[in-house]
């Protein structure tokens, strides 16, 4: 074949299959980047309906028989910022189609986030002792026929009368009261039937009345959707919910208000439960970082087989956040300060864990070969030669994990009932702005003043601490008296966080279960259908058939106790034959078409496929007649049919997972790029030492370091309000977050810049971009990119949890499955998670190792 | 008197550091070990105090095998032994005094040792031993706060507390300048000279060699291919010894 011919063959093959071109030239990497590019981008056009995206793809392609082209006759192109181009063009265009970016909803939703930033600005510190005058006037919520009547409620004072006694969703009700404060505004409240008390609006505002000078006012009502879908009454059925209309009225001193004791409760719990965390994960780690080192396990293969699997937990512990963990911990002990220790100590027992390990990693067997030289025995080296190497580099990583723990602990409420999140995420439901904004200022300040006293004490240890210097006599003081104030925080905290061991004995079943669940995640489903065998029953009693008052009903599989009953007599429901170890319903039919489900505790089949469940004759209503109708008692289960397919759970994990994976990227992206310029106004090398320079320089640090102080998650759930639940929220949080943390790194980069360079350049005649562009920017690049890499590695972490308040990824999804109690599809995102910040932890760190 | 009698020494995975190595050094006497680097040095000194246990041959001081002792009688054999290292090898986050002190661990009761206590003569002693190395004041400063030569005497005085016998020194002037180095080498000669410590100190400076040693052993890939006083180190003998690229170098300088 002539060359010619030969060459055009190869572009043609390249056109045909990408990257063919490239392999059958033996040039493997372009080869193989174009070859696992296009599927990639095509998948993912595919995957987000975005067509824009096939045209990246076509570029790529198109230049890879373009290239591979020029390469057979001799000229292979030598850049490739083309396809790079393209191809991260089209990655963005995805990544913001799937995390559903719309800045417009910036501008829309502004109006629903107003009321809080302007509450940011008024906390609720101080305020007037009130006298209150509270009305309330029961409401059934539905209507329902009969009506039955509730009785009008109200103090001597103030009376609430509604001008009808019942009403349903979006009614509206007029509302009259009397005794009121005259001539004074007060709110309007809702009470739902467990207590849950919420704020009635009006056209997205709190609901506000004024009485005139008899202390009487009217108004208008919209009765709220106060109680959860499912927790709506059954047709025919109603709820008593109370309407309360009230006033506060001050009178004498400022005082601290209810809000600002409150918060300060919960953030003595807070700090109590990072504190107890932190010290008791310290002691547990101890042990386990010197089971996680290298240098002390490496010898046997035995101890190198603990070691691997010491540090193959320790890496799956951690990479699961701690907001997952209290949620897991919720699970197992019940929601609350408890399941928050267990969290924040799990994951940082891992962490610690790790980080002791390198600490004993980096031990120099150096002095200690001095120490024994001396003749001392095997004890006195490890105090002498080991432990003072160890004890500052552990001291150092404990503060730093207690900075960290005191973050978590702050966000851990959101999850569960526990520290000062709580309060927030309450808050923010009652609509409380105020106190919300008090308690977010609140764990705002705590958060940055724990950050520098840590950073300052860390600094401290490691190069303050002199074993063996001897002391005075005030410091032996102070060593005691610091003894006993630990010993007492220790205990205060012990009773604060509400520890009881004895729970997780009690609920051991829960956690075993929970375990179990966990580490079998729903892979393959099968469809099922839904399999019933059913019975009758009549009732009353005296309606049946002489005959059959005693017979029991032998269906096929199916036995009831008696086939002629009162409703609310014991009635046993037996079944046999069944399918073994599966879950059964039993479904209620009532004579007039109404029907019931219940799903009980007892109702798994045993070995042998039968099942007994002792329970009562059920109906819908007391006032329901059946007249010796039959009641069809079923026995359901579900029964796999046709083959095994991906389950639902895997498919949607995997979805949420790239979400989560371009959530991390999009706000990795927007975060460095406005960083970046910002960051130089914090260099000190940059603005100077002039009046101007040092204000700019300390105006943009102190900025930078409040800032970094609001959690993401704080900022996720404000998100979620503005512009709706979604990716979005969860971008926009990471985004904020991202910007004073990447600034910092990048303007002390800056900082670092070597001036020799610099001068260098300058004195070969270089002008002020030449001398930036060859002799600054070399410099940031590859520590900028180290940080921004490390910066997504964070963020994907965060993005796995941000949902849980709103953000989007996969967090929400996730959450959504533990409270359905779906753990077998909980499962599946766990082990998504684990593995994907496992991955990029390892790219991140790989990359990151190449740069620096 | 130390006696070496056909030390031999493999590491795992079959290096052969030390081969068959005799030979004897009488009390007193400051011995130089000389050779490349990677000819078997440390691990020759590092054999006479046991932190490397020989694979064959014996070590002999003063009548006792120190090939054979174990558990505490080691620790008894190793408390008269002071050792001096080329990174000085101090503890770096403790105190220089609690560095010194613990020259002492051989000899105090361990446990009450544990907890940091020594007995007040130890503690005299510790200073003298400092003010004996010419640095007194720094008695409470963190180790890793002193400049090189200054650690190394703090190292020296560690030893010193030791009440040693006998010194082993593993390239003690390897990390410091010429002038500290010979600061340092002085304390060693005269430790040897007014104690009569036995001294056996490994040198990479020829110049040194001659200034300070009264006997040298030379060593070639974990074979002795010298012993001898000094003088008789002559240019041919020590191109035996340093192998051919010897010739690159002239007596006195560096020689890797
Ligand atoms: N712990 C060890 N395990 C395996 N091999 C070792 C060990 N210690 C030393 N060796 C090997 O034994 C040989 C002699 O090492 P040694 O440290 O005694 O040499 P040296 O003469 O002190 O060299 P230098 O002048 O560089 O300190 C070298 O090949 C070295 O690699
Ligand atoms: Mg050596």
């Amino acid at each position: 074949m002539n060359p010619r011919k030969q060459h055009l063959l190869i572009g043609l093959i390249a056109l045909i299959i990408p990257g063919a071109g490239h392999l059958i030239q033996q040039n493997f990497q372009r080869g193989l980047a174009v070859l696992i590019s296009i599927p990639l981008l095509i998948g993912l056009a595919c995957w987000q309906e975005t067509p824009l995206v096939f045209a990246g793809a076509a570029t790529v392609w198109l230049w890879s028989a373009w290239d591979a082209w020029r390469a057979s006759v001799g000229r292979p192109t030598k850049t490739t910022i083309v396809p790079f181009l393209a191809g991260t063009i089209a990655v963005y265009i995805v990544a913001l189609a799937a995390t559903d970016i719309q800045p417009a909803r910036l501008i829309s939703g502004f109006p629903s986030i107003r009321p809080i930033l302007s509450a940011l600005t008024s906390p609720d510190i101080l305020a007037y002792p009130t006298q209150d005058k509270i009305g309330t006037a029961p409401i059934l919520v539905p209507c329902v026929e009969p009506l039955p009547r509730p009785d009008v409620q109200g103090s001597r004072q103030t009376i609430l009368l509604p001008s009808a006694s019942c009403a349903a969703v979006d009614d509206t009700v007029r509302i009259t009261g009397l005794g009121f404060f005259p001539n004074f505004e007060g709110e309007m409240w809702w009470r739902n039937p467990i207590g849950d008390l919420q704020r009635l609006t009006k056209d997205g505002r709190p609901q506000i009345f004024k009485t005139n000078e008899k202390g009487e006012f009217s108004a208008t009502i919209k009765i709220p959707l106060a109680v959860p879908i499912s927790a709506l009454p059954v047709p025919g059925q109603t709820q008593t919910h109370q309407i309360e209309a009230r006033q506060h009225k001050a009178y004498g001193q400022l005082q601290p208000t209810e809000t600002l004791r409150l918060v300060v409760t919960k953030m003595g719990e807070t700090l109590a439960l990072a504190f107890l965390a932190t010290v008791l994960a310290a002691i547990f780690a101890i042990p386990i970082g010197f089971l996680a080192a290298r240098n002390l396990m490496g010898a046997g293969k035995i101890t190198l087989a603990v070691y691997y699997a010491v540090r193959a937990v320790l890496n799956i512990i951690r990479s699961i956040e701690t907001l997952i963990w209290a949620i897991i911990f919720g699970v197992w002990v019940g929601l609350g300060p408890f399941a928050g220790t267990l969290a924040l100590l799990f994951h940082s027992v891992a962490a610690l864990g790790k980080l002791y390990s390198e600490a004993v990693e980096s031990v120099d067997p150096r002095p200690i070969e001095a120490v024994r030289a001396t003749g001392a025995n095997q004890l006195q080296v490890i105090v002498f030669g080991v432990i003072p190497q160890i004890v500052p580099t552990f001291l150092s990583f404990t503060l730093y994990r207690w900075d960290i723990n005191v973050r978590m602990a702050t966000v851990i409420g959101l999850v569960c009932d526990a520290g000062i999140g709580f309060l927030v995420i309450q808050w923010i439901r009652l609509g409380s702005y105020n106190a919300m904004a008090t308690s977010i200022i609140a764990i705002t300040l705590v958060i940055a003043v724990l950050d520098y006293v840590s950073s300052v004490l860390r600094r401290h240890i490691l190069t303050g601490v002199n074993f063996g210097k001897v002391k005075t006599f005030r410091q032996y003081a102070f060593r005691i008296i610091g003894v006993f104030v630990f010993a007492g925080l220790f205990l205060w905290s012990w009773n604060v966080a509400d520890i009881r061991i004895d729970y997780l004995v009690r609920d051991a079943g829960n956690g075993l279960r929970l375990a179990r669940e966990l580490l079998t995640p729903e892979i393959l489903t099968r469809p099922t259908e839904l399999r019933s065998i059913s019975a009758e029953i009549r009732t009353p009693r005296q309606s049946c058939p002489a005959d059959e008052v005693m017979k029991t009903d032998e269906g096929p599989g199916i036995r009831l106790s008696s086939t002629c009953s009162n409703v609310g007599e014991p009635l046993t429901i037996s079944g046999e034959k069944l399918p073994p170890d599966t879950r059964v319903y039993i479904r209620w039919q009532f004579p007039d078409g109404g029907e019931l489900r219940v799903k009980e505790n007892c109702c798994d089949t045993d070995a042998d496929g039968r099942v007994s469940l002792e329970t009562r004759v059920h109906s819908l209503a007391d006032s329901e007649k059946h007249d010796g109708r039959p009641t069809r008692i079923s026995i359901q289960w579900p029964e796999a049919v046709g083959g095994f397919q991906l389950s639902e759970a895997i498919k949607k994990t995997l979805d949420l997972a790239l979400i989560t994976l371009l959530m991390a990227l999009i706000a990795t992206t927007l975060g460095s790029l406005i960083a970046i310029p910002v960051s130089f106004l914090a260099a000190r090398n940059i603005v100077g030492t002039g009046p101007l320079g040092s204000v700019l320089y300390y105006a943009v640090r102190t900025v930078f370091n409040l800032w970094r102080s609001i959690e993401p998650m704080i900022l996720a759930l404000i998100f979620a309000t503005w512009v709706g639940l979604g990716p979005f929220a969860g971008v926009l949080a990471l985004t904020l977050n991202n910007i004073p943390n990447l600034g910092k790194l990048f303007s002390e980069a800056i900082e670092e810049i070597d001036m020799g360079q610099v001068e260098a350049l300058t004195a070969t005649g270089a002008n002020r971009l030449q001398v930036i562009r060859f002799a600054v920017i070399p410099q940031l690049i590859p520590k900028f990119t180290a940080f921004i890499l490390y910066q997504w590695d964070i963020n994907i972490r965060m993005s796995t949890v941000i949902g849980f308040v709103g953000g989007g990824g996969i967090g929400h999804q996730w959450r959504v499955w533990v409270q359905l109690n779906q753990y077998a599809a909980a499962a599946v995102a766990t082990w998504a998670i684990v593995a994907m910040v496992w991955i990029m932890d390892y790219v991140s760190s790989r990359m990151r190792s190449r740069l620096v | 008197m130390l006696t070496v009698e056909k030390l031999t020494k493999v590491f795992p995975g079959g290096i052969v550091a030390l081969k068959d190595v005799s030979f004897a050094v009488s009390k007193g006497e400051f011995m130089a070990v000389i050779g490349l680097s990677g000819s078997g040095k440390s691990t020759l000194l590092r054999c006479v105090n046991r932190l490397i246990t020989p694979t064959s041959g014996r070590i002999i001081w003063d009548d006792t095998d120190i090939t054979k002792a174990r558990g505490p009688e080691l620790r008894r054999i190793r408390r008269r032994i002071g050792m001096i290292f080329q990174q000085f090898n101090l503890v770096k986050q403790s105190s220089v005094s609690t560095n010194v002190l613990s020259g002492r661990l051989g000899y105090v009761s361990p446990w009450s040792s544990l907890l940091g206590y020594f007995p007040s003569e130890d503690r005299v002693r510790a200073r003298r031993a400092l003010e004996q190395v010419g640095i007194p004041e720094k008695i409470h400063e963190r180790a890793d706060t002193l400049s090189g030569g200054q650690q190394q005497r703090v190292a020296i005085a560690r030893a010193l507390m030791q009440k040693p016998q006998l010194i082993l020194a593993d390239e003690p002037v390897a990390s410091l300048d010429p002038v500290l180095a010979h600061a340092i080498l002085q304390y060693l000669e005269q430790l040897n000279r007014e104690q009569g410590i036995t001294v056996l100190c490994s040198l990479h400076f020829l110049d040194l060699v001659h200034r300070y040693a009264t006997q040298v052993v030379g060593l070639k890939a974990g074979e002795l291919v010298f012993q001898g006083r000094p003088k008789e180190l002559t240019r041919e003998r020590f191109r035996e010894v340093y192998g051919e690229e010897a010739e690159m170098a002239t007596l006195g300088k560096p020689l890797d």
